[in-house]
């Protein structure tokens, strides 16, 4: 079971798509998943894009499912400011659904959102929280067997 | 950007223009070969029309022709080969490559920078709805356009060397030039010869491949006349036979060669040619394909050096067909042999000619006038010749196809459809399978509506154009001739775009059909790539990226054997086109352009093409710098490495590398390690092409400069035996800030005591050790021949272990005489010079996978100057083989020096750069951000100084509280200098001492005292038992109460001079701190050269001494006044003392008892007398937990200033002596440390009350309840230790001050406050007493009444008994006092009513006295007493005052306690 997730923020130029955080388990195969969700960010994009100005204030923040490819399925979500979380799970793995994707995109976003409380943090840092890190490492725990 | 320098219109027009052979005669090929050129590269630059045509179209409308342009080919007889052509493109692409050294255009899309490409633009863009204006003006302005002129170069070549196609006439040649020299013998015959050789070729089936658009071609005749050599006579009458034979229009008469050819002159003319000619025109090839001009071009070349270019490729093509004979027949089997080495081999070689050639000028013979001639009659040809031919042509089709058009097409097309109808999915599937389908004859009626379509199109009648393709399109269709209706589609397609209005839209969809068709059905990728080519321009110019993008990616997206070799050349230039689309798009799509430029570097690399994969690769590595993309950026720099490094741009590899290791890499370890290895090859080779270049600087590891640790002098020595050394300073202890700040204290304590008090301006603490917390913003100072160590902490971020071998530290010396005031010369010393600096150098270093590791590197300055610590110098190599990755221990370690001889290693240095603190106490620092200086690195190095080694013998770890213990310390010299002025200091002077300077009392060496006491001692006799052995000594003798400094303790060396490796052992007596637990005890020890530096004035060593004592002896003691006045003198106080002395020890196996053996007092006033009250024991005993009380007389003693007595009282037969070392020493230190704390309370109590008249008045009072006895109990203790007994010795000091006030032995502890809530209102200053207390008071004037206890007295004889009293009044104060004394019964008394009988006093009642400080006053009274019984005679009040007080604090004194006598009747 591989899944990646990943953090990248799109500030006013859409155009610097770089991440703020990736992980991955298992981390051998890391540089096909940097690609994944490299060119799954086109998808998001286009997506974005297609959602029209109108319905930009009750609009889903989830984006559903991004493109499936054979071994993997990458799903995708944005926030009002535009920061994409891109998730990229085993496709055999049948014991995510939809509902689980969403809620586990939500937590994600909840994180992400303390984070950027923390006066510390650098909006468009790389993120290097400990707190952060233990959510990710405990959702892909408890969703990857 | 990939913005052309032509437009579309422009492109698509050149694309195809009207095709025009030429044939010459040999000697008219001599003729232009003077100029270096063929007669088609002569006319070449000549060939665009500068003035509008006109020309009238079938329905006799005016037609206007701008810019036309023909092209003049020599006839080849033979198709082009495809491996020549692929060659030929390879080279063109190769050739053209960026500039160097322009200015760079960035492109700011978003927040990127990109450096698109070569041409000095620089276009910002900061968003992009300024993108489009920009691309805009990048359009315009055609001059500042960035370009990919590679693919330009490529496409023109492609699309010349196209071969001519049966499906379609564009490529067929409309008219041929017959061109004869003058000066041949017979001109008109070899017209005639030429004109039936072009009659072959077209007619004859021997020749395929030249076409010919129509059967009857034009013919032109040219007679090419030489100005300088033919006469001009017989060139016009020749020209008039051939205006006969020929008519006007079909012959000219062309002059050339006007000026000889001379090198000298240096007339300008501009050299149309070149730009032509630099580039591999098809025509080269031509000349090589067609026999017999050969053998010209070789021999002009030869002649002229024409151009080299052309002779290189030609030889390289012909070495590559020589190599390979079977390339023709089977072009897919050579791919492999086209790509790779060859090129590499070809591409520089290319390079080289073309500079050399590029100097030779073409046309050395023509002049303007010339150039003018040529460009005459070229526009003649067309207008005269060309023109008219193809309108005459047009004219027939569309007669033809006219007549037709009515009846047979459509019939003929109707009858197909009804008869053969069955037959076109048969026929289909054959269609598929053979790739041209169906063919149609050249003359079949089909065919002609094309050919007229495509005369149309070359003289610029696109209407016409696309209606006739459309026609053509719908037939071919409908023949399901695919091949050729494809042609058309294309053709219709572009006729369309170029319309003038555009009257409809661009038909985007015939394009996709035509590629479809030529891709999947007829296999033709040429002609596919054409289409494409055309199609994404025309897109492009419309602005739809995303769909030529779409289109150039389509192309390449497939590998297909049968695609041919070229395709990863062709893939490349489409995908780096793709990629530029991509980014002009209205919103750039800047990943998408990185990510198709590395897909484009990916196939140029496979095609060969190194320069141009790098330089893909390079602009796509400037979307992903940095932005966290670790792996993409990874490959790429690896890429941009490995490129650089075949280009030999070996800077920019190592750069590269040098970028993936430094990250913090995500790779896997097997990744890294190949990494590492292949940078370190790249820099290996780096370095020896420059073996003499300054050391490069490595990458790796990790240099932590700001943990970078400075140690100055030897490593300590640790413990010999029993000897312990001083602990001082090393760089294996962590830095305390704590006791860092404690040391420098301590030094400048030391240091305002050697400098009689004050501190020197320069003072400066010596700081052994720096570090990052340091204070490093002076030169800090070694001592010459004292190594310097510097502690550099590595840090390897990879995951393969790093070895760095030879490593040593880098340094720049400057000799400097520091006793010299004036410099004479600094010389620079460099690396080398080990007679000045002696460098250690570590042989093998390892650091493990993501390890921090510190090394050691030391320095051994020989000469005094000024010394720089630059950086370390290292090879850097890895450990082949993974058995080194794991363990650490030593045998691995020598193993890999076996190891990496075999590996990789390169020589480099780091700097070792240390950024000072940031600065912060001005405004402008703060504001702005500013970093101090950092000098922990450049140590000054100055004379000779002392050096002192201390060792502590028999120093104990273990104390009692109070327990005096011996050691000897020994101090060595280890130095070539005398050194003298030896003292140490400590926060805890009370715990050592050396002993008094009256006389050493002890035994020198330390084996010899191992049973003795530590006290010295005297038997005395038991008579003296009980009272007071007196003696006397004063503070000064034991170092104590001179100055101010109390801690500061001289050494008493001899003559206070050691001398250089001399050692001197010193008794030391050590006293265990009063508090339980472990303490840290800071010794400094300072010391000064006998010769004054200017540099450094003394040394100072550091010990820290760690003694855990345990609980031993509690004493506490009172001090009360005694009422009764006698005394031996019978003047004076008295007072008693009571000491109360516990066991408070809780190791109940360890210590068995105490025995209390002494009693000492000191004081400068008092002295104890004797001893009340004693038990039966000699000693008190005190067992575990036990209490003994013990009581004392004390009495006032003769006092001289200064001078202390003591007092000692002896519980068993050896004297203490306690005024002797070193029972005063810890006296005198407890003492001074007590006053200092003292003293600190009562600064803050003085401070309040200051001034106050009335406060000397109370000092006074308060003065008569104080007392200043010190009381010493000396003990022993009985120790059972490893079952044998030890005898431990000790004292504890009680300092009493006030009457009736307890005193302990320790200090005690202050109950630390409970957390209270915080008081926001400020504490009323509490007044000073202005008035002492009633008991301050009662103390002032002691009363005591003498009388006989018990009175006999007859009173039968006398009724009346008088009683002589005595009133013994004693001033306690040191001031006068007057006292008043009532003997008046107070009726209202309680007291008086109580008593039995009363009496009276008799005489004066009342008397008023003066009594002087401590005066005793003896006050003569009688009593009358008139019955017998029980009196209290304590019924006089006494008042006293002060005597200069005005306010009288009058009390009565002392409430005496009755004092009864008993009158007896006798």
């Amino acid at each position: 079971m591989e899944r990646i997730a990943l953090l990248s923020p799109v500030c006013s130029p859409r155009l610097q798509n770089y991440p703020l955080y990736i992980r991955s388990v298992p981390t051998e195969n890391e540089l096909k998943f940097h690609y994944t969700v490299h060119t799954s960010l086109d998808v998001v994009d286009e997506k974005i894009s297609a959602m029209g100005k109108a319905l930009v204030d009750q609009r889903e923040l989830y984006l559903g499912l991004l493109y499936p490819t054979e071994d993997y399925k990458v799903y995708g979500y944005v926030t009002n400011s535009k920061v994409k979380f891109v998730m990229v799970v085993d496709s055999s793995n049948t014991a995510l659904r939809d509902n689980e994707i969403r809620s586990m995109f939500r937590k994600l976003h909840n994180s992400y959102t303390d984070i950027m409380c923390n006066p510390f943090y650098n909006p468009g840092d790389c993120i290097h929280s400990r707190a952060f890190d233990n959510m990710v490492t405990s959702m892909m725990m408890q969703y990857v067997k | 950007m990939a913005q052309c320098v032509q437009s579309v219109q422009e492109f698509l027009q050149d694309a195809f223009v009207p095709l025009v052979a030429a044939l010459c005669s040999d000697e008219a090929e001599r003729l232009t070969r003077r100029n270096g050129l063929s007669f088609a590269e002569l006319v070449k630059p000549f060939c665009r029309l500068t003035s509008e045509v006109h020309m009238r179209d079938p329905n006799n409308q005016l037609h206007i022709i701008k810019n036309l342009k023909i092209a003049v080919n020599n006839i080849i007889t033979h198709p082009p080969q495809p491996g020549a052509i692929r060659k030929l493109l390879n080279d063109v692409v190769s050739v053209s490559q960026p500039a160097e050294g322009l200015v760079a255009n960035v492109i700011t899309a978003g927040d990127y920078d990109l450096n698109i490409s070569d041409r000095s633009i620089k276009a910002s863009v900061p968003w992009y709805s300024n993108w489009k204006e920009t691309l805009m003006e990048l359009n315009t302005s055609t001059f500042y356009t960035a370009t990919t002129p590679w693919f330009e170069s490529y496409r023109e070549s492609f699309l010349q060397s196209m071969p001519a196609s049966d499906h379609e006439f564009l490529n067929h040649y409309v008219a041929c030039m017959l061109v004869v020299s003058s000066s041949e013998p017979e001109p008109v015959e070899q017209f005639l010869k030429l004109s039936q050789e072009q009659h072959r070729i077209q007619h004859s089936s021997d020749y395929l491949y030249p076409k010919w658009f129509i059967p009857n071609t034009l013919k032109y005749y040219v007679l090419l006349h030489d100005v300088s050599a033919g006469e001009e006579q017989r060139a016009d009458s020749i020209y008039e036979e051939m205006k006969q034979r020929y008519g006007t229009q079909g012959c000219y008469l062309l002059k050339i060669n006007s000026r000889v050819s001379n090198r000298g002159v240096d007339e300008q003319i501009p050299d149309p040619w070149s730009q032509y000619l630099q580039k591999n025109s098809i025509q080269n090839q031509e000349s090589y394909e067609d026999g017999p001009y050969t053998v010209i071009s070789n021999k002009s070349a030869d002649h002229l050096i024409s151009d080299g270019l052309d002779i290189d490729i030609r030889d390289g093509l012909s070495n590559n067909f020589k190599a390979h004979p079977l390339q023709l027949d089977h072009p897919s089997d050579t791919s492999g042999t086209l790509d790779g080495t060859d090129f590499i081999k070809t591409t520089p070689s290319l390079h080289e000619s073309k500079k050399s050639s590029s100097g030779t000028p073409h046309g050395a013979c023509l002049t303007l006038t010339d150039h003018d001639r040529i460009r005459q009659f070229i526009q003649e040809f067309t207008f005269r010749g060309l023109l008219p031919h193809i309108e005459k042509t047009i004219r027939q089709l569309n007669d033809q196809l006219i007549s037709r058009k009515g009846l047979s097409r459509s019939l003929f097309s109707a009858t197909k459809k009804w008869f053969g109808g069955g037959k076109v999915p048969e026929k289909s599937i054959n269609e598929l399978k053979n790739t041209s389908g169906l063919l149609y004859p050249p003359e079949a009626p089909e065919l002609q509506i094309r050919k007229m379509a495509d005369l149309c199109f070359l003289v610029q009648h696109y209407e016409l154009a696309y209606s006739c393709y459309h026609t053509a399109k719908k037939d071919f269709l409908n023949d399901q001739a695919m091949f050729y209706a494809a042609g058309a589609l294309e053709m219709a397609a572009v006729s369309a775009f170029l319309q003038p209005g555009a009257p409809r839209p661009y038909p985007a969809h015939y394009m996709d059909t035509a590629i479809q068709t030529y891709r999947d059905i007829c296999k033709n990728m040429v002609l596919a790539e054409r289409c494409v080519l055309l199609s994404a321009e025309i897109l492009k110019s419309q602005s739809k990226y995303s769909e030529a993008a779409a289109l150039l990616i389509r192309l390449t997206s497939e590998q297909n054997i049968w695609m041919g070799m070229d395709s990863d050349l062709r893939s490349a230039l489409l995908l780096e086109q793709a990629a530029h689309c991509f980014i002009n798009m209205k919103s750039p799509m800047v990943r998408k352009f990185a990510f198709h430029m590395i897909l484009a570097g990916h196939r140029f690399s496979k095609a060969g093409q190194k320069k141009h994969a790098l330089r893909c690769y390079c602009q796509a590595m400037q979307v992903y710098k940095g932005k966290g993309w670790s792996l993409a950026e990874d490959h790429i720099n690896f890429t941009i490495g490995r490129q650089s490094f075949t280009l030999r741009q070996l800077d920019n590899a190592v750069s590269a590398f040098r970028h993936i290791l430094i990250n913090d890499s995500k790779q896997p370890a097997a990744q890294q390690g190949a990494f590492l290895r292949e940078y370190l090859y790249v820099y290996k080779n780096v370095t020896q092409l420059s073996p003499d270049g300054p050391l490069p600087q490595l990458p790796l590891p990790y240099i932590n400069s700001s943990a970078t640790r400075v140690f100055f002098g030897h490593n300590r020595r640790p413990a010999e035996g029993e000897k312990q050394a001083a602990t001082h300073i090393s760089l294996d202890q962590e830095y305390d800030s704590e006791s860092s700040q404690q040391w420098k204290e301590l030094e400048e304590q030391v240091v305002a005591v050697a400098n009689k008090g004050i501190i020197p301006s320069n003072f400066q603490p010596t700081q052994y050790c720096l570090n990052s917390y340091s204070d490093n913003s002076r030169f800090p100072l070694a001592v010459v021949e004292e190594p310097i160590t510097v502690e550099v902490a590595f840090r390897n971020p990879l995951k393969v272990p790093l070895l760095l071998t030879d490593l040593s530290l880098l340094w720049k010396f400057q000799p400097k005489d520091f006793n010299v005031k004036h410099n004479e010369e600094t010389k620079e010393l460099g690396v080398c010079g080990s007679d000045v600096i002696g460098a250690e150098v570590i042989a093998e270093f390892l650091i493990n996978s993501e390890e921090t590791k510190m090394a050691r590197l030391k320095l051994f300055p020989h000469q005094t100057g000024e010394l720089h610590i630059l950086g370390v110098v290292y090879n850097l190599g890895t450990i082949q083989g993974s058995t080194a990755l794991d363990g650490l221990d030593p045998s691995i370690g020598m193993q890999t020096g076996k190891l990496v001889s075999n590996g990789l290693s390169v020589r480099g240095r780091q700097d070792l750069e240390i950024q000072g603190p940031r600065l912060n106490n001005t405004k402008e620092e703060k504001t702005s951000i500013k970093y101090g200086p950092d000098r922990r690195l450049d140590p000054i190095i100055t004379e000779e100084m002392p050096l002192l080694e201390v060792f502590f013998i028999n120093f104990p770890t273990g104390l009692l509280c109070g327990e005096i213990r011996k050691a000897y310390v020994e101090f060595v010299n280890v130095s070539k200098c005398p050194l003298t002025a030896l003292k140490v200091v400590s926060k805890h002077p009370e715990f050592f001492t050396f002993g008094g300077n009256t006389a050493i009392l002890t035994p020198l060496s330390p084996s010899a005292s191992e049973n003795c006491s530590a006290y010295k001692t005297v038997v005395t006799d038991s008579t003296s038992l009980h009272t007071a052995l007196l003696s006397s000594a004063s503070s000064g003798d034991f170092g104590v109460g001179t100055g101010s400094q109390p801690e500061v303790i001289h050494v008493p060396l001899l003559d206070s001079v050691l001398l250089p490796g001399a050692s001197v052992q010193l008794p030391m007596w050590l006293r265990g701190p009063d508090e339980e637990g472990v303490h840290e005890i800071n010794f400094l020890f300072y010391y000064e050269s006998i010769r004054k530096h200017s540099k450094m004035c003394h040394r100072v060593l550091r010990h820290t001494a760690v003694i855990c004592t345990s609980r031993s002896l509690n004493v506490r003691a009172t001090v009360s006044r005694s009422n009764a006045l006698e005394d031996e003198e019978g003047r004076g106080d008295n007072m008693l003392v009571f000491v109360d002395v516990e066991n408070i020890n809780t190791s109940e196996t360890g210590v068995k008892e105490f025995h209390v053996v002494q009693v000492s007092s000191n004081s400068k006033h008092w002295k104890l007398q004797k001893s009340v009250k004693v038990s039966e024991d000699k000693d008190t005993k005190l067992a575990s937990r036990e209490r003994a009380k013990l009581c004392f007389k004390a009495v006032r003693c003769k006092s001289f200033d200064e001078t202390y007595t003591f007092a000692d009282i002896v519980f068993g037969n050896e004297q203490i002596i306690s005024s002797a070392s070193p029972c005063a020493d810890f006296f005198f230190r407890s003492l001074s440390s007590q006053l200092k704390r003292a003293h600190v309370q009562s600064n803050t109590h003085a401070s309040q009350a200051a001034a106050k008249q009335s406060f000397e008045a109370v000092r006074l009072i308060q003065k008569c309840s104080e007392v200043d006895l010190n009381i010493v109990v000396l003990w022993k203790a009985y120790v059972v230790e490893d079952s044998k007994q030890l005898i431990l010795e000790g004292q504890h000091h009680v300092a009493l001050h006030t009457i009736g006030k307890e005193a302990f032995s320790f200090p005690q502890k202050l109950e630390q406050p409970e957390m209270v809530l915080l008081k926001f209102f400020r504490p009323e200053n509490t007044p000073a007493p202005t008035r002492p207390t009633p008991e301050q008071l009662s103390n002032l004037i002691k009363t005591s009444l003498r009388y006989p206890e018990s009175f006999n007295h007859s009173f039968h004889q006398k009724s009346l008994c008088l009683v002589p009293v005595t009133l013994l009044l004693s001033n306690c104060s040191q001031a006068d006092v007057d006292v008043i004394i009532d003997l008046r019964h107070k009726t209202t008394s309680p007291e008086a009513l109580e008593v039995h009988g009363s009496f009276t006093w008799l005489g004066q009642t009342q008397y008023k006295l003066q009594l002087k400080s401590q005066e005793v006053y003896s006050l003569q009274l009688k009593a009358c007493f008139v019955h017998t019984g029980v009196y209290n005679l304590g019924t006089p009040r006494v008042f006293a005052k002060l005597a200069d007080q005005v306010t009288l604090f009058e009390t009565s004194q002392q409430n005496s306690m009755p004092a009864l006598i008993i009158i007896n009747n006798i």
